[in-house]
């Protein structure tokens, strides 16, 4: 019930901004027509001018999810820092432009999130790297009747990829069924017989998992879903859940779990029970040093994940070119001193990468070419994917990048899996 | 019936985690007669305090005696300077000034530490023991030692003791209390250092578990005040006992009551909290508390 009444509250604020929005709008549209009556063919779109684009992002910065959410703004920050170093990004218009980013924290709160993109509408090109579905929903349909692009924000909602229902949205990252689907069809490979069991939280993440993952095992006679169960978001322990599907006998466990705590000590009480699967990890809770080092994971006979990304706590991340520029601009243009541990930082440093190329091919300084551009890429390989994964905004119905790796924890980081063995 | 006995371990250890954190409740209850919603925050910065100490390579015992010494002080800082304030005031202020104390301890961790996960060393390994076909973890084991180990402490302190008695008899009528001669601010302050030197022991018990975040204790804090409210906020026993109760009857309800489940056995506590208030309004182990006229 509160939820409900939540959910309505929510709603009339959205439809409150929205008008508020749809007042503002109008008046800012008649001014820069009454500005721009000289030789340019379309008027330019608030937040960008003959030097310079603003980008606006609404993330958690505190709260539970805050580790997470600053890497979304640290990893875009540092791509187009170093940018703008060297003089800006050179768009399809033949202008260099200086690339600002406005953040603000949400604390992965929706109404904060509403509010935030009500304070940055005006003075942002577009909204983008922003984390969270429940948050990014919250200003969707604001978003969409206000014509302001939400560009490869991370989530893996699918809504956000389907361009009828949002014309001025596409998420970046692969949605859930994409990532469950992955690794269902790499288990019904399998030669031998394998029972299952599922954990999930009680939402559309948990809910997307297992319905990508029922989708990639179906017809395959050798898989068995023993047992299912589910888990609140706000729960501190999952003991007496893991204790029930220990019972159950099964060889494989796919634990579509977000929260980093949970999944730490799940790794850890199974191990004390003595149940010894498989397990698989969805990509934003399998990171080698934060998550599976204190878990203990080596007991196990695989842990299973997937990824487009290479992950910045691999051994030989450091090593590599790409890795090397990415970890000094990170801490020189974003203040991001660490390694980061979760892999959200690689990822806004892609959809910066990406913007670049959208930048590069759009002729005129407005947000209807924006999205033209937005949705024209493909088979762009962003720096530090992983190989045969890619960026194609082309395809509707599917995120940015929507090819994954299946990879194997071996240790100490991962390594490509083709095969269940 | 292995899952049956593996259900009420886990259920006793979760339950620990509450009992912890409603200790530390209870024993600023009993010396100040105030409910400090602040608790939990301020074990964490207790946690913090010790999971500095340790990447500065303290040892671990060490660094967690260390914490508590300094908790105590901060502990007893905050009331002089703080509480001391709204004391003998409208006790609601006094409640709502610790919530606000929470909001602000939280985020001056975050703000030193940031939001990022920190992994707090275990003081037991991670060994197992299996009895009657359940399995037990050291560290389960050792937190349940722990948590009855104090609250015997506790439990002497209070009945046993003169400085119980004068915390007793401050936090009663602390207008008496100073009439007949006794400190009153010192055993206030003496009370708060008490309480926040047990949540440091609560915070070092806990952090390896839920992993250090600023928000770690904001769930286990529900439990406690139910645990609390079970208990009675008079028995320090009561409340261990009614702690682990929550625990053990969660799992089970979760797991053998189909139509609780996994997703609604968070009200379990809440159920048990109606049915104790309606037949015993002081908690099944408190004292009804009786004034003379």
């Amino acid at each position: 019930m509160s939820a409900h009444r939540m959910r309505m509250r929510a709603a009339s604020v959205v439809a409150g901004l929205g008008i508020v929005a749809l007042l503002v709008a109008g008046c800012t549209r008649g001014g820069d027509n009454g500005g721009a009556s000289g030789g340019e063919s379309a008027a330019a779109s608030p937040g960008i001018t003959d030097d310079s684009i603003t980008l606006g992002i609404t993330t958690p910065l505190s709260g539970a999810t805050a580790g997470p959410g600053t890497c979304t703004v640290a990893g875009i920050t540092a791509y187009f820092g170093a940018k703008n170093a060297d003089g800006g990004v050179k768009f399809g218009d033949g202008k260099t432009r200086k690339v600002e980013i406005k953040a603000l924290d949400d604390a992965y709160d929706p109404q904060k999130a509403a509010a935030n993109y009500g304070q940055l509408k005006d003075s942002v090109f577009a909204m983008t790297a922003g984390l969270g579905t429940p948050t990014n929903r919250a200003w969707r349909e604001a978003a969409i009747a206000d014509k302001v692009p939400q560009a490869l924000i991370m989530t893996g909602d699918p809504i956000f990829s389907d361009q009828k229902e949002s014309p001025w949205q596409l998420g970046f990252v692969p949605i859930y069924q994409n990532e469950g689907e992955a690794f269902g069809k790499l288990l019904a490979s399998s030669s031998g017989d394998h029972k299952v069991a599922i954990l999930s939280q009680n939402d559309d993440y948990g809910q997307g998992y297992v319905e990508g993952f029922k989708k990639g095992i179906e017809g395959a006679k050798n898989i068995e879903v023993v047992k299912e169960l589910t888990y609140e978001a706000t729960d501190t322990s999952v003991d007496a859940q893991l204790t029930e599907l220990a019972g159950s006998g099964a060889d494989v466990f796919f634990n579509a779990m977000s929260i980093t705590p949970l999944v730490i000590s799940s790794l850890q009480k199974t191990q004390e029970l003595g149940w010894k699967p498989s397990w698989f990890l969805p990509s934003n809770t399998s990171s080698p040093s934060a998550i599976l080092e204190p878990g203990g994971a080596s007991a196990f006979p695989g842990v299973y994940t997937v990824a487009f990304a290479q992950s910045a706590a691999a051994p030989t991340f450091a090593d590599s070119d790409a890795g090397k520029t990415f970890l000094s601009d990170l801490k020189q243009y974003a203040d991001y001193p660490d390694t980061p541990a979760f892999p959200h930082c690689v990822w806004s440093y892609q959809v910066g990468a990406t913007l670049d190329q959208v930048f590069q091919k759009m002729t005129e300084p407005t947000r209807d070419d924006f999205m033209t551009q937005l949705r024209s890429i493909k088979d762009y390989v962003a720096p530090l994917m992983l190989d045969g994964s890619s960026v194609d905004t082309t395809e509707d119905g599917q995120p940015a990048v929507s090819t994954v790796q299946v990879q194997k924890y071996n240790g100490k980081g991962y390594a490509p899996a083709t095969s269940w063995e | 019936m292995g899952t049956f006995i593996q259900l009420v371990i886990d259920g006793l250890s979760t339950g620990s985690i509450y009992a912890a954190l409603a200790l530390a409740i209870v024993l600023v209850n009993q010396a100040t007669g105030l409910i400090n919603f602040a608790q939990g925050g301020m074990a964490v910065l207790s946690a913090y305090i010790a999971w500095q100490l340790t990447a500065w390579s303290v040892p671990l015992i060490l660094a967690i005696l260390i914490s508590i010494a300094v908790s105590f002080v901060i502990g007893a800082l905050v009331e002089r300077l703080l509480i001391r304030k709204f004391e003998g005031g409208d006790p609601d202020t006094a409640v709502v000034v610790t919530i606000g104390l929470l909001t602000l301890v939280t985020g001056v961790c975050a703000w030193i530490w940031t939001y990022n996960n920190r992994l707090f060393p275990s003081l037991f390994p991670l060994d197992t023991i299996t009895i009657a076909g359940a399995v037990i973890s050291i560290r389960s084991l050792g937190t349940i030692l722990v948590i009855v180990a104090i609250m015997v402490l506790l439990q002497v302190l209070f009945l046993g003791t003169k400085l119980g008695l004068a915390l007793r008899a401050v936090a009663i009528n602390p207008q008496s209390a100073a009439f007949s001669g006794m400190p009153v601010g010192r055993l206030l302050m003496v009370g708060w250092g008490l309480a926040a030197g047990l949540g440091a022991v609560a915070g070092a018990l806990v952090a390896p578990q839920l992993t250090l975040t600023p928000n770690m204790m904001d769930g286990a804090l529900v439990y406690a005040l139910a645990a609390v409210i079970i208990g009675g906020l008079t028995s320090p026993i009561g409340v261990v006992i009614a702690a682990w109760l929550i625990g053990v009857l969660e799992n089970l309800a979760a797991v053998y009551v189909p139509f609780i489940g996994h997703d609604l056995k968070i009200a379990v506590p809440f159920i048990m909290i109606f049915v104790v208030l309606i037949i015993r309004p002081q908690g099944l182990f408190g004292r009804k508390t009786v004034v003379r006229v």
